[in-house]
């Protein structure tokens, strides 16, 4: 086990003990396996820096042994997908993807393996730091530290001067709660560089959860097809949001670029104020003719393409209206009766309704006080247009949770 | 909200998805969104330390000291174009960049100094609070601690925001300086050529006197806090023309109003020999606009300074200190997930409040020391700037042109070179007399 800080700055020397100069940086390539091995060493010897190949590496404890002490002394020239592990790893950010966070290198961790040296783990401790800072006495009596392992890392590509091949697949398989978390705290361009990365889907449920302000910029420094197409993705509520955080024209155009759709419902919900009930309820409901019978319901839910998640209950509406609520059949009554039941007879007719222009929080106390896990929600014209269901509510009762999402502070 | 005159403009020069030419309404617009960080760190720059020190220097000397504001003010703005240019190229933060290219032990020692430097300017702050609430006879046992609960709570319950356009509005109150430098009817031929006429002397308190002026308007926390800016507004090469012109015009604006409060103070205290010992004597530069009513005018001005920079700097600190470290940092996080961030946010207030309220004999003189001291630690922060922004690898085609390099490495000498001064004839005042 050899720790990157106290490699640097040793002696390289060939075969018979020639000293060949001083250690100046190990090169790695990206692309190998979850522990990318040391592909070659730059040593430095005056002004000159140059490359010698891994394969010449015998021992690197210490003092860097070469094998041979012949080497090629042509300066150094980084290639592409070359990255260096002192210049463009050491000291720079790197996202913990177990932690879900962005820490800083402080020390590098590289093992043998069999003939080839690699790179295990990243130190991000004080500890580290003090040791290396500190004096070599006060460095020697600290050993390693919070040691996170290479393979629940990654690698921010922007990092490095040259082109990288980076894969985002872990990223994506992130909690898109955990992963606006990150994309919080990188700076603008790196979060940039991460969702232009990322497929529309991924994106749009993880700008759900980041911060009002690094959302509109994101979405403003993209390119407008793409913004376009993950405001298509997102819920009409959030997507109502972000566009009231744009510029208006930028709005506009996004809007225009939309599917039609797409873009009629984030305007219904845009007529609606901010932390009303129009703003947080769902739209796409199931609804059901009165007359059906229980049978007939469950087989359309079946066909349908896309079932509203959550699914709480359907929705009876008058025949040839399917404006006009008639009540509701909650899913488990509907579950749990026998398929030829007309649902009629399992229709709550008397439950309470909510106006699209009330307070958010006026859903949330309804909801709280009958014990219900969702309100429908009826306008001036006696239309259904939505529902709100607990999930809506619990964001707007707990305000700390809306805090997080709140403002970006400058810094 | 469709336009379909634009879906039926035919796409430019032939290529349906290049971006058209922006019509002058877009480049206001696109100027408007710009332009900013500078103009705002400009403002927060004339903060309780700043007041106090043009106020003394013109009280003190005259307009002895004016010519140096021109030279300060070129300063200012070689220094800030040197930020812009490493925010929009690199798209980090100074202390990401101090840490990704020089290493530990630099960061260690530039957060150090910053960490000094911050910590004085917070108890210049809190100064101001007290030495303002003093002129309405509020006691600082009070003020001082009421304001550090109060920046506390702001800035962690997260409001802050929305106070911050208030702050920024009320900044206008330094204008006040303007029409009272013009009320006080200065002998303009005299202004004028003290503006021209370099003049220095040899003594220690005069030496003092400069370092601050230098230290007080290019603080090292300005080019944090303008780089962090530029760098969370998301800004590009693209945009580096406006927001050239938005630090030149921050850094003239702000260097303009120095030199209004140094006239005002000048024509008023200077004439009559009164020699600035407490905030309330500084308000009478503002005498010939406000008359009997200078005091509270002065007052709200100064602790609107104050509390604006007091909620700024510690946070503005705490960034830095975790973005160079590798903590997590925001004040959307709680305590258990950032402790180092709302720790150091959290001592910057409470040592800064403390030190004003242990037995201190004059609030105006902690004001200037701390300024002072931003004068001595600036050389630190300006050398790691020159090392990052003449890196090729780093900054490409957008490194320092030679004449640039002179001028600042020229810059860095000179600042040395006071601070050398300053040690010596502090220690033997008849060294160089």
């Amino acid at each position: 086990m050899h720790l990157l800080s106290q490699l640097l700055g040793r002696p390289v020397r060939g075969e018979t003990n020639v000293p060949l100069g001083t250690l100046d940086d190990l090169v790695i390539r990206m692309e190998e396996g979850p522990y990318p091995s040391v592909t070659g060493l730059v040593v430095r010897a005056g002004r000159r820096r140059f490359f010698v190949p891994a394969n010449q590496l015998r021992e690197l404890s210490g003092v860097a042994l070469l094998s041979s002490a012949r080497v090629d002394l042509k300066q150094f020239q980084r290639r592409e997908d070359e990255v260096l592990l002192g210049r463009d790893v050491l000291d720079h950010q790197i996202i913990d993807i177990a932690g879900h966070r962005v820490v800083r290198v402080n020390d590098i961790q590289i093992t043998q393996v069999d003939a080839s040296f690699r790179v295990v783990g990243v130190d991000t401790s004080l500890k580290a730091i003090v040791r290396r800072a500190g004096p070599r006495a006060l460095a020697d009596r600290i050993i390693g530290g919070q040691i996170i392992d290479w393979a629940n890392l990654h690698y921010l590509a922007g990092t490095a001067p040259v082109r990288l091949k980076v894969s985002y697949d872990r990223l994506a398989d992130l909690h898109p709660v955990d992963l606006a978390r990150i994309v919080d705290a990188l700076s603008l361009r790196e979060s940039a560089t991460i969702v232009a990365a990322l497929d529309d889907e991924t994106v749009a449920e993880t700008l759900e959860e980041v911060s009002d302000s690094r959302l509109a910029d994101l979405i403003e420094g993209m390119d407008q097809e793409r913004a376009a197409d993950i405001l298509e993705e997102m819920d009409p509520g959030v997507a109502a949001d972000v566009l009231e955080d744009l510029d208006e024209t930028v709005a506009e155009q996004l809007l225009a670029k939309m599917e039609p759709e797409d873009a009629a419902e984030i305007q219904t919900v845009l007529a609606y104020d901010e932390d009303s009930v129009g703003r947080i309820m769902i739209t796409e409901i199931v609804r059901v003719a009165e007359g059906s019978t229980v049978g007939a319901a469950l087989a359309l839910l079946r066909s349908l393409d896309e079932v509203p998640n959550p699914l709480l209950a359907i929705y009876v509406v008058a025949q040839d209206q399917p404006e006009t609520l008639q009540g509701i059949v909650r899913l488990r009554s509907l579950i749990l009766a026998d398929p030829a039941t007309p649902l009629q007879e399992l229709m709550d007719e008397d439950m309470p309704t909510i106006h699209p222009d009330e307070p958010a929080e006026q859903a949330a106390r309804l909801l709280a006080e009958y014990n219900l896990l969702a309100i429908p929600v009826i306008d001036e014209h006696e239309h259904l247009v939505g529902v709100v269901t607990v999930d809506d509510a619990l964001a707007v009762l707990m305000p700390e949770i809306w805090q997080r999402r709140s403002s970006r502070m400058f810094h | 909200m469709k336009t379909p005159d634009q879906t039926l403009a035919p796409p430019r020069d032939g290529k349906a998805t290049g971006r058209p030419k922006p019509s002058l309404r877009a480049r206001l617009l696109l100027m408007m969104a710009v332009v900013g960080p500078g103009i705002i760190t400009a403002n927060v720059d004339n903060d309780a330390g700043g007041i106090t020190t043009y106020s003394v220097a013109g009280a003190h000397y005259g307009y002895s000291l004016l010519w140096m504001l021109g030279l300060v003010a070129l300063a200012l703005i070689i220094i800030q174009e040197m930020s812009a240019r490493l925010g929009v190229v690199t798209g980090k933060g100074l202390a990401d960049l101090i840490r990704e290219r020089m290493g530990i032990r630099a960061t260690l020692a530039i957060v150090g100094v910053l960490l000094i430097a911050n910590l004085a300017n917070t108890v210049s702050e809190f100064a101001g609070v007290a030495a303002s609430m003093e002129i309405f006879g509020i006691s600082k046992f009070i003020s001082v601690p009421v304001v550090a609960v109060g920046v506390w709570l702001l800035i962690v319950k997260g409001s802050y925001k929305f106070v911050e356009r208030i702050f920024l509005v009320a900044s206008a109150l330094y204008l006040t300086y303007g029409v009272s430098g013009v009320m006080a009817n200065p002998p303009w031929m005299e202004v004028l050529q003290a503006s021209v006429t370099p003049t220095f002397h040899f003594d220690s308190n005069y030496i003092i006197i400069v370092v601050t002026i230098i230290g007080t308007t290019i603080a090292p926390w300005m080019q944090f806090y303008q780089q962090a800016s530029i760098v969370d507004k998301g800004l590009r090469v693209e945009d580096y023309a406006y927001e050239r012109l938005d630090v030149i015009i921050g850094s003239v604006f702000a260097v303009v109003i120095a030199a209004f409060i140094t006239i005002a103070c000048a024509a008023t205290l200077f004439k009559h020999g009164l020699r600035i010992e407490t905030a309330k004597d500084a308000a009478l530069g503002l005498g010939p606009l406000a008359g009997s009513n200078a005091a509270a005018l002065f007052a709200l001005g100064l602790l609107n300074a104050s509390v604006f920079s007091a909620a700024i700097l510690p946070l503005s600190t705490a960034y830095v200190v975790c973005e160079a470290l590798g903590w997590e940092a925001g004040v959307n996080r709680n305590l258990k997930e950032a402790p180092v961030f709302f720790g150091v946010y959290t001592a910057l207030i409470v040592l800064g409040a403390g030190i004003i309220l242990l037995p201190i004999k004059s609030l105006i003189q902690a004001m200037l020391a701390s300024q002072t001291l931003n004068g001595v630690l600036l050389p630190v922060i300006l050398i790691a700037m020159l090392v990052l922004i003449n890196d090729r690898e780093l900054m490409g085609d957008y490194v320092n042109g030679r004449v640039f390099n002179i001028i600042s490495w020229a810059m860095v000498v000179v600042l040395i070179g006071l601070t050398a001064l300053l040690v010596i004839t502090s220690v033997f005042p008849n060294f160089l007399t």
